[in-house]
């Protein structure tokens, strides 16, 4: 936490025809920190994570990963940086099993040269790299071999977080990823976002959840109609405190 | 703060293979999976009990039912990719024509490998033409083949006046069709070797893979960086070049190239691919259960038309019996 | 992806191009197409294959130009020989018992089912009874010379004494029948033979309706309908069929040789018979003084024509048109448009083509090309001639219409 930060972004804007959707937002996301996101709905956090993640491109302010300026083309180009996304509607492949989806689009391949010309895939690699992430990261899932649509939702949003930082990725967006969830699995998943952020990820983390934010994040900052209202170090505030900013009732500027 | 609730649970291990698949068995769908080898062993079963002295069961017969599934078969490994991916081809009839008729024009000049390679590269380029057009366009695939097959059906009746082309090359012939090594018919050659570079194309390159994962949910597969644009065009490429080797296979069965070879296949692929387990919409296939489909198809035909029924007798049994395994194989996707 | 807009123009362009090429490539000029009788994909076009012996000459001779006869025409072989009447082929009481006693098995493999296929088929089943030789496959092949030839080889595992068949194509079929060949089962073909295939080596004979004499036989009905003068309308079928092919141009040939008062003054060609209403409707709004209009077969097209007519309020154009049909039977009768069909006999066909199995079985020489009449249909012969054409009564509805 005392080195650079790694990622900044600051003073993003970015406008839809006629609709600012943000406007002048800056956010730091430390190693070893859950950073929340809130807002009211339409008070640009998607837009925010997507500026960040590549998906759009922001029509003003600069990107900074571990201190040097990027222009973040592509999710492609932000995977390469280090910046892996989950997205509120869930990314993984139902009819692929546990390690294929781990490692879809950046398979293991055999065979010398010529296997990895054809893409013949390494599955055995695969799935045994699979088990130790999934060990690492203390997600439980019946079999690698299961195709993920058979999967309970938790176990689902596991594979698509455990995916995320599969490839050591340092920074990971979590977009609403208990949305969908039951108590219990909504449990697992705040443990695996501790466990990331324990081993040194720094994670962001979107939500409408205030006890969520309460019980994993570090920092939050907030959004109101496109503008950051407030960003506050999670420990110093109540709910109240947090909802508050949310509604546009009180700002920290 | 809270935060000390890790769970201590045994992490995923590699379970033994058998219960590995007993477990996956019971997740993925269970019997679906498997209601066209069913299927097939029972139609196999039922004709072999009815047709047992009508020469069914002799090994000269069931050669030809598997001569006879070749072309279909080869276009179902096909067409499973397209609809794996997401995509359908209409047009895959029309391509088989295109083929035999290119394959027939150059195979007596320039030789048997030349025509066969022609074919196969013309075929190629109109799945690449229609899937450029779906993708870069954005029609929807079911419309730019469509418009495709009439198309491709205009220039191949325009070919040679609705003639046939006959192709007199027996290197030619004997490869694609009319020959075998020793007893065994090229045509059952190629199946195998269709089916086999199919499976091992879905299952073990990371091409069958993404092809899977974008007819499944395209937006997932866009946000892993798969280019699903480009995964569709290959996709459809791949099945108008099945069509286009299956125009080869008759081709060479028949020595000839013809405008309408081909022409009714279309229906017959489908139902072979769906009966196999492929989804219709994407996101599932299966290359073995396609084949098997496609042997389906031909064994169905032989069957009942060695049963001495007439002609409009052996429609309605085959359509009921297509009804019956596809209303099988989809129950058992919805359950799933 | 900035640059997508522009280069999707690009490449739609680029496809444009292609098909322009390969258009260009293999394009031939299908002005004359249509109405080529040599587009035929079948032998029997005389003008274009001269050397089979076993297809009747489907237009008169051109010898005939200068003797019109309104008396029926011999139809003649190519190189002159006399198609053999299909009453010619029989068989003796003893070669019938040595039939019977033979317990042979025949197959039927058609190229496409319909009333036509149906006739004849039932025709070779009721000789086949006759003459004690079990049908133990019939298969239609959908006009598919594929599944044809898979047909061939399906039936092969029965072991066959004789195969009846229309073949789809003629040079294909010459590989497709390759088995049948090799395992000398007796064949039979009807109108068709595969390419290089002789008379009395690969096959027994040919039996075919007489396609020119249908032709013949609707020129003669609509010509003596309009007293030999008037305008007509030529509806002719645009798609290589020879049955149809055939027909269509000896009507229009026998229109003008023998009737030089009756000019045809409009001709269409017809791809989709339910094009055939839009068609007939074109004709009369550009020649309204159109006296009679031919249409290549009844079940669609002359249906399109009647309803043209009907819409028109033109009762009074005189139609002819090809093949028994219930709708243009009942207009027959009933004094509407049709003023006459021309049938073929196609359960004659079949019995023929039966016998000529019996024939190969034996070892008898068969005719070289056997022709089986055709029918001119009107409304007093019009119960007789279903049951000569289709083996059967007419349907109740035109039953009633004559009885009421």
């Amino acid at each position: 936490m005392s080195s650079a930060p790694a990622l900044v972004a600051s003073g993003i804007s970015k406008s839809f025809r006629a609709v600012q959707a943000l406007d002048d937002v800056s956010i730091e996301l430390h190693r070893g920190r859950v950073t929340a996101l809130l807002g009211d709905n339409g008070a640009g956090k998607s837009t925010m994570v997507k500026c960040i993640s590549g998906l759009y491109q922001p029509d003003g302010g600069r990107i900074f990963i571990e201190g040097t300026e990027h222009r973040i083309s592509s999710s492609r180009h932000a995977r390469e940086l280090g910046i892996e996304t989950v997205h509120q509607t869930l990314s993984v492949i139902d009819p692929l099993d546990v390690a294929e989806n781990l490692f879809l689009n950046r398979e293991h391949t055999r065979g010398g040269w010529l296997g990895a010309r054809i893409g013949l895939l390494d599955k055995r690699r695969m799935r045994k790299e699979c088990a130790d992430t999934l060990a690492r990261l203390d997600i439980r899932i019946p079999s690698l071999r299961r195709s993920v649509g058979s999967l309970s939702g938790g176990q689902r949003q596991a594979v698509a977080i455990g995916r995320a930082v599969s490839w050591g990725q340092q920074i990971v967006l979590l977009d609403e990823p208990a949305a969908a969830l039951g108590v219990e699995q909504t449990q697992r998943v705040l443990d695996l976002i501790i466990n990331l952020r324990d081993q040194g990820v720094a994670v962001l983390l979107i939500t409408h959840n205030m006890d969520r934010v309460l019980a994993v994040c570090d920092q939050a900052v907030v959004l109101y109609q496109g503008r950051k209202c407030a960003e506050v170090n999670v420990a110093d505030v109540t709910k109240d405190d947090l909802v508050s900013y949310i509604t546009g009732a009180r700002t920290t500027d | 703060m809270n935060r000390k609730s890790i769970s201590k649970q045994a992490p995923a291990g590699l379970p033994s293979p058998v219960g590995a698949w007993i477990d996956r068995y019971r997740h993925d769908g269970g019997l679906r999976q498997y209601v066209v080898y069913l299927a097939f062993a029972l139609i196999l079963a039922t004709f072999s009990i009815l047709l047992h002295d009508d020469g069914f069961l002799s090994s000269s017969n069931l050669l030809n039912i598997g001569r006879q599934a070749a072309p279909i078969a080869v276009m179902a490994v096909g067409m499973a990719f397209a609809l794996a991916a997401g995509e359908i081809d209409l047009s895959v009839g029309s391509v088989v024509a295109l083929s035999s008729l290119v394959a027939a024009e150059l195979v007596g000049n320039y030789g048997f490998l030349a025509g066969a390679l022609a074919a196969l590269g013309a075929s190629a380029l109109v799945g690449m033409v229609n899937g450029l057009i779906s993708v870069k366009v954005r029609i929807p695939s079911f419309l730019v083949t469509l418009g495709m097959l009439g198309i491709i059906s205009g220039i191949a009746r325009n070919w040679n006046d609705l003639q046939s082309l006959p192709i007199r090359n027996d290197r030619f012939s004997g490869i694609f069709g009319a020959g075998g090594l020793g007893p065994v018919s090229s045509l059952l050659i190629w199946i195998v070797i269709a089916g086999a570079l199919g499976h091992i194309a879905l299952h073990h390159l990371r091409w069958g893979r993404h092809v899977l994962s974008t007819g499944a949910d395209r937006d997932a597969a866009n946000a892993v960086g798969i280019n699903t644009a480009r995964v569709k065009i290959s996709a459809l490429i791949v099945s108008a070049t099945a069509a286009g080797f299956a125009g080869i296979l008759l081709a060479g069965r028949l020595s000839i190239g013809r405008h309408d070879l081909g022409e009714d296949y279309l229906l017959t692929v489908i139902a072979a691919v769906v009966i196999g387990g492929t989804n219709l919409f994407g996101g599932r296939a299966s290359i073995l259960g396609a084949v098997t489909g496609a042997l389906i198809m031909a064994m169905l035909n032989n069957g009942l038309i060695l049963m001495g029924l007439e002609v409009a007798d052996q429609l309605i049994a085959r359509g009921v019996i297509i009804i019956l395994a596809v209303a099988l194989s989809m129950r058992e996707a919805k359950e799933a | 992806m900035q640059p997508r807009k522009k280069s999707r123009w690009l490449v739609l362009g680029a496809l444009l191009a292609v098909f322009v090429l390969l258009a260009a490539a293999c394009g031939n000029d299908d002005d004359d197409s249509g109405s080529d009788p040599t587009a035929a994909p079948a032998t029997a076009a005389p003008t274009a294959a001269p050397e089979p012996p076993d297809e009747p000459a489907p237009e008169p001779e051109p010898t005939q130009d200068e003797a019109p006869a309104r008396e029926a025409p011999v139809t003649q072989g190519p190189n002159g020989e006399t198609a053999s009447p299909s009453g010619e082929i029989v068989l003796t009481a003893d070669e019938l018992a040595q039939i019977q006693e033979g317990g042979y098995t025949a197959a039927l493999l058609w190229h496409i089912s319909g009333a036509f296929t149906d006739a004849v088929s039932q025709g070779a089943r009721d000789a086949f009874a006759e003459m004690g030789i079990e049908v133990v496959v019939e298969t239609e092949a959908g006009f598919d010379a594929a599944q044809q030839a898979n047909d061939v080889e399906t039936a092969m595992a029965l072991s066959p004494d004789i195969i009846l068949s229309l073949t789809i194509d003629p040079v294909s079929a010459a590989e497709g029948f390759r088995p049948a060949v090799d395992a000398g089962v007796q064949l039979v073909f009807l109108s068709t033979t595969p390419e290089g295939y002789t008379q009395g080596q690969e096959f027994v004979g040919v039996v075919t309706d007489d396609l020119a004499a249908m032709g013949i036989a609707a020129a003669n009905l609509l010509g003596n309908a309009l007293g030999g003068e008037g305008e007509i309308g030529y509806i002719f079928h645009d798609a290589p069929f020879y049955v149809t092919n055939q027909r269509d141009q000896a009507f229009k040939a026998w229109i003008e040789i023998n009737f030089p008062g009756i000019e045809i003054v409009a001709e269409q060609g017809l791809a989709d018979p339910a094009a055939a209403e839009d068609i007939a409707s074109a004709m009369l709004t550009r020649n309204p003084g159109l006296d009679g209009i031919y249409a290549p077969w009844s079940a669609g097209p002359a249906d399109g024509v009647l309803a043209a007519l009907r819409a028109a309020g033109a009762s009074d154009v005189a139609v002819v048109t090809m093949d028994l049909d219930t709708n243009v039977s009942l207009d027959l009768v009933e004094g509407g448009n049709i003023v006459g069909i021309a049938a073929d006999e196609a359960y004659e066909i079949g019995r023929t083509m039966a016998t000529e199995g019996a024939y190969g079985l034996l070892g008898k020489q068969t005719p070289p090309f056997v022709v089986v009449p055709a029918i001119e249909v009107t409304a007093d012969n019009i119960v007789e001639a279903y049951r000569v054409s289709l083996a059967a009564d007419p349907p109740q509805e035109v039953l009633d219409a004559l009885g009421g």
